[in-house]
């Protein structure tokens, strides 16, 4: 293999493994915009809420298998509480538009990311893997840590799951039609309020499940949430605002970017991200695979 | 005319409570002097709130460790500790400071972990007359062409701990090359050099220097692909918090601990992040100016009255602001002026602090000794255990 | 008093307590409350874009830091005179505007959100990495005081620093307010009402929107002179996302396109977070967040939505 791809062939993997992550992160994000037409500021600190369960649980010493299960399930308990909420809570700001949306996640987001700070103070928190995924295994000469690879592999399986459930199931059908034409199905007789909240909340859980997932590579520190949040709406808006194809895509693209990208042209490894989000956005104005009209 | 009357009352109304609530009409004197009677009132900013919490919590305990065992006495005079928060950065840190000089009148000001908000009140400090103690801040400028007379540094200078660093570096890869890996921020940047600087004078060569983004890299997989590419025999790194923790522990995890020894300034491993950092950090030699596994008296004592009083054994951080402590009681028994209290500290000699014994340059810095640092595991605990002195601080 | 006359009557009342503030407040609230007029006047040119414009932008702080640095370089180097500065900062923002905007102001609302940002974060990755011009990270110190004509004595008596700085900022607002107001204000809401209706109408939708964007940076950069003229120090912090997030919740806060109402809101913030915070013993964050919240509930159209008691029928 030429010394140039086995150089970089642990950097594209790594940047799958991260793009898998973001892809949990974003396809919340970008489902909520999509049915709602909220931009969800807090879903950073619902990640990181996800993060702090993942320490609570696993945090300490030779976590096994059981509690990243545990950690897991208190996020989609948390997750889908936390998710109704907020739909409840933005429900009365219907037809005010966006920035009174931004105006109220972010409030919330601020108060949920001193609560955690509050909970587990200000120090960076990691934890480790679980202990038959602690190690590293070899690809291409080099190391690459086993849990990575797990991120890869549950991302997928989550990817695969979450695109199964919005175009193979009748529910799905109702969540895309409900984003396409939302007087529409009301008047078919179905009950799109009820059917925002479960879309919230599952938008909401799979941020809270992404935070335990990445927990072990990225731990559960105050400023996280905001790194996250942002990296999502990179996301999110580079993809296509309200589709989970487009989340998934834009996902796979910022994760090169900051692995692949970063290692071929690591002078500008700091506008790398924006900068490709521009040039996106300015070649397709609604992002890659997002529909025209669907931008306010 | 209802409305008209509630609205226009709403706003005088407004205006006269802010008038109230701040004090009468002293923005148009040019103001100030004299702590009058009473306690002394002692200004302590750091941060409360953001990534740089921890530390300013070591440094308050620290502080208050020395003042509660001084009964609350500095100088012979009670002192109000006014603490306030830096936050994350000169935006909010600035106007706190601000806050501090001119509205609770503070006779000094203590603390202080961003470099940035240093050098954004340096001026401020220097007009009104008002010493401030710095008790983490590295940036090599306040002690260096930035420096002024009420400026004074019980911590570090970021170019001094990692030069220390240098010549031993040299003496251990023994001709091969070494890679130096900092954020790219001013500390990193001085770290770096500074380190160079030292390791060229005594014959080293270097790899590469990677300046990886400030505040966003989480990931360093490129960096240390291209690490391990560039055949250097030893790593210097600099970084602190959430980087420091995401760097070494992908060092391990991407195979490079067990082939390409670690060296760093001492902050990488020190306090939280070396739990964080757990079996990762093992190995990695570092230089600091302090170890609470220094087995001097002072030590001792200081590490069992912390230990007890906080439940967690203390850091560099609080050694700081313990000894900032005890400076400003030397100083304050001279006076609880400005211009006193710069005496006062001119005056200090040699200081027993749990460091080792140090007093200030021209500079108004510190001259230590930086000892050489290595993570092992004692008792259960990964600790950084002191190796020995290096020569040249 | 008739109905017409009322909000200047209000107007009137708050500018003589606005000008009376020197003589009744310390040192320190003058200089907080400078703050807030510096920041008052980005939060209004904010307005004029989003509220007026429909152009949310989160990226505002990018002039504003620009006009910052621009103001503190010449201040270092070539002239303290406060009023050239002022002017210059008023340029570099506008023609950092002008270079991006012709780009920008094709997309519309979450997309050109997210360029806003985009641009915004670039910024300020600059102002990071720039150091010789910008000093990096450690930011630009020692700028000295400002004077208010040339060979004039330096300002530093924070009362009369307040009262540059307000008759600046009430100068630029004021503009605002004209533009607003004028034929080109009435173009630029129905652009953000229906683009479609004013293009089939004759009107020529991407010159207004890119003006207004111009504009704006103008005043973003004329406010972070004011802002640097009191700080005497300015940081890449100044570029930050939060700074730009501030000045948009601001906004919200005070009521879209009502420029006094974003004028309220930024007083808000400035004062949660500079006279509440630092007593919170690192709650202050907790304390913003509910403001924010609270204000989404209790104030449905911000500020301005207050004091109407008929609807209007253009906003």
């Amino acid at each position: 293999m030429p010394a140039w791809l086995s150089d970089n062939l642990v950097t594209v993997v790594d940047g799958v493994a991260f793009g898998v992550l973001l892809f949990t992160i974003a396809v919340g994000l970008s489902l909520v915009f999509g049915i709602m037409d909220v931009l969800n500021l807090a879903h950073g600190a619902l990640y990181l809420v996800g993060a702090y369960l993942a320490v609570r649980f696993a945090g300490d010493g030779q976590a096994g298998l059981g509690a990243f299960l545990v950690a897991g399930l208190a996020a989609v308990a948390v997750g889908a509480a936390a998710g109704a909420g907020l739909a409840v809570m933005t429900r009365p700001l219907a037809g005010r538009g966006h920035l009174d949306q931004a105006l109220l996640t972010l409030g919330v987001a601020l108060v949920v990311g001193d609560l955690l700070s509050a909970r587990f103070g200000n120090d960076v928190q990691s934890v480790p893997p679980p202990a038959f995924l602690a190690g590293s295994v070899g690809i291409a000469g080099h190391d690459y840590p086993s849990y990575r690879l797990a991120v890869i592999v549950a991302g997928l399986v989550l990817a695969v799951l979450v695109w199964l459930l919005v175009e193979r199931t009748r529910v799905g059908a109702l969540v895309r039609a409900t984003v396409a034409d939302a007087p529409m199905v009301r008047a078919l007789g179905v009950d799109t309020g009820r059917l925002v909240v479960a879309v919230f909340a599952f938008g909401v859980v799979l941020a809270c499940l992404g935070g335990v997932l990445g927990a072990p590579v990225l731990g559960a520190y105050p400023g996280l949430d905001e790194r996250v949040l942002i990296l999502g709406l990179v996301v999110v808006v580079l993809g296509g605002l309200g589709s989970v194809s487009g989340a998934f895509l834009g996902a796979m693209v910022v994760g090169q970017v900051e692995a692949l990208g970063v290692s071929l042209l690591p002078q500008y490894a700091s506008f790398l991200v924006f900068g490709t989000m521009a040039v996106v956005l300015l070649l397709r104005p609604t992002g890659i695979l997002g529909r025209a009209g669907r931008s306010r | 005319m209802r409305g008209l009357a509630r609205r226009l009352a709403t706003v005088v109304a407004a205006g006269l409570v802010v008038a109230l609530v701040a004090g009468c009409g002293s923005s148009l004197q040019a103001d100030r002097q004299g702590a009058g009677d009473g306690p002394v009132k002692v200004g302590f900013l750091v941060p409360q709130s953001g990534v740089y919490a921890p530390l300013g919590r070591d440094m308050e305990n620290g502080f208050r460790l020395y003042l509660d065992a001084k009964g609350g006495r500095l100088g012979g005079h009670t002192v109000e500790l006014v603490v306030a928060d830096e936050g994350g950065g000169p935006e909010t840190g600035v106007p706190a400071a601000q806050k501090l000089l001119q509205q609770d009148r503070v006779t000094a000001l203590v603390g202080i972990v961003s470099s940035a908000v240093v050098l954004g009140v340096r001026d401020l400090v220097n007009d009104s007359k008002v010493p401030l103690i710095v008790a983490n801040a590295g940036a090599n400028a306040i002690t260096g062409e930035q420096r002024s007379d009420y400026v004074w540094r019980t911590s570090f200078t970021n170019g001094e701990v990692a030069g220390a660093l240098g010549a031993y570096v040299a003496g251990q890869v023994k001709g091969g090359k070494v890679f130096l890996a900092a954020p790219d921020y001013a500390a990193g940047k001085e770290a770096t050099a500074g380190f160079q600087a030292a390791f060229e004078a005594a014959g080293g060569q270097v790899a590469g220097t990677e300046l990886t983004p400030f505040g966003t890299t989480t990931n360093f997989q490129p960096y240390l692909a291209r690490i391990q590419r560039s055949g250097a025999k030893a790593v210097y790194c600099f970084y602190a918090g959430a980087e420091a923790v995401a760097f070494v522990k992908q060092y391990q995890q991407f195979g490079l601990a067990s082939r390409i020894p670690l060296y760093c300034s001492g902050f990488v491993t020190e306090g939280g992040v070396l739990d964080a950092q757990g079996d990762a950090a093992l190995g990695i030699k570092g230089s600091l100016h302090y170890s609470d596994q220094l087995d001097n008296p002072t030590n001792q004592r200081f590490v069992a009255d912390y230990s007890a009083r906080y439940g967690d054994s203390p850091t560099v951080y609080a050694v700081q602001a313990y000894d900032a402590a005890a400076v400003l009681d030397r100083a304050l028994a001279k006076g609880t002026t400005g211009d006193a209290i710069v005496d006062g500290l001119k005056g200090i000699g040699e200081i027993d602090s749990p460091r080792g014994p140090w007093r200030f340059t021209d500079g108004h810095g510190p001259d230590q000794v930086y000892y050489l640092r290595a993570t092992q595991e004692q008792g259960g605990r990964i600790v950084n255990a002191i190796v020995r002195p290096l020569t040249g601080s | 008093m008739s109905t017409a006359r009322r909000p200047r009557a209000v107007a009137g009342g708050a500018l003589v307590v606005l000008a009376l503030v020197p003589l009744l407040v310390s040192a320190n609230v003058a200089d907080m409350l400078t703050r807030v007029l510096a920041f008052a006047l980005l939060a209004v040119g904010l307005d004029l874009l989003a509220g007026v414009g429909g152009l949310p932008s989160l990226g505002q702080a990018a002039p504003f830091g620009v006009g910052a640095y621009t103001a503190a370089l010449l201040g270092k180097h070539v002239t303290t005179v406060g009023p050239v500065q002022l002017v210059a900062a008023a340029a570099a923002g506008a023609g950092l505007a002008a270079a991006v905007g012709w780009l920008l102001v094709r997309s519309r609302g979450t997309y050109f959100l997210m360029l806003t940002l985009a641009v915004g974060e670039i910024v300020h990755e600059l102002a990071d990495r720039w150091e010789g011009v910008t000093g990096g990270t450690n930011g630009l110190a020692g700028v000295p005081p400002i004077t208010l004509y040339p060979g004039g004595a330096p300002v530093r008596l924070a009362g009369v620093l307040y009262w540059y700085v307000l008759a600046a900022a009430l100068a630029g607002a004021g503009a605002l307010w004209v533009v607003s107001r004028s034929a080109f204000g009435r173009t630029l809401r129905g652009v953000r009402d229906n683009e479609e209706r004013m293009r089939s109408l004759g009107y020529r939708t991407f010159l207004p929107r890119y003006a207004v964007f111009c504009i704006a940076g103008a005043a973003a950069g004329a406010a972070g002179s004011l802002w640097a003229a009191q700080a005497r120090f300015v940081s890449p912090a100044d570029l930050g996302f939060e700074v730009s997030a501030l000045a948009l919740l601001a906004v919200v806060i005070g009521g879209r396109g009502s420029l006094w109402g974003a004028a309220l809101g930024a007083a808000v913030v400035v004062l949660v977070r500079e006279a509440l915070s630092p007593q919170l013993g690192g709650r202050g964050p907790l304390v913003l967040g509910l403001v924010f919240v609270a204000a989404v509930y209790l104030l449905p159209r911000g500020f301005a939505g207050i004091r109407l008691r008929r609807p209007r029928s253009i906003a």
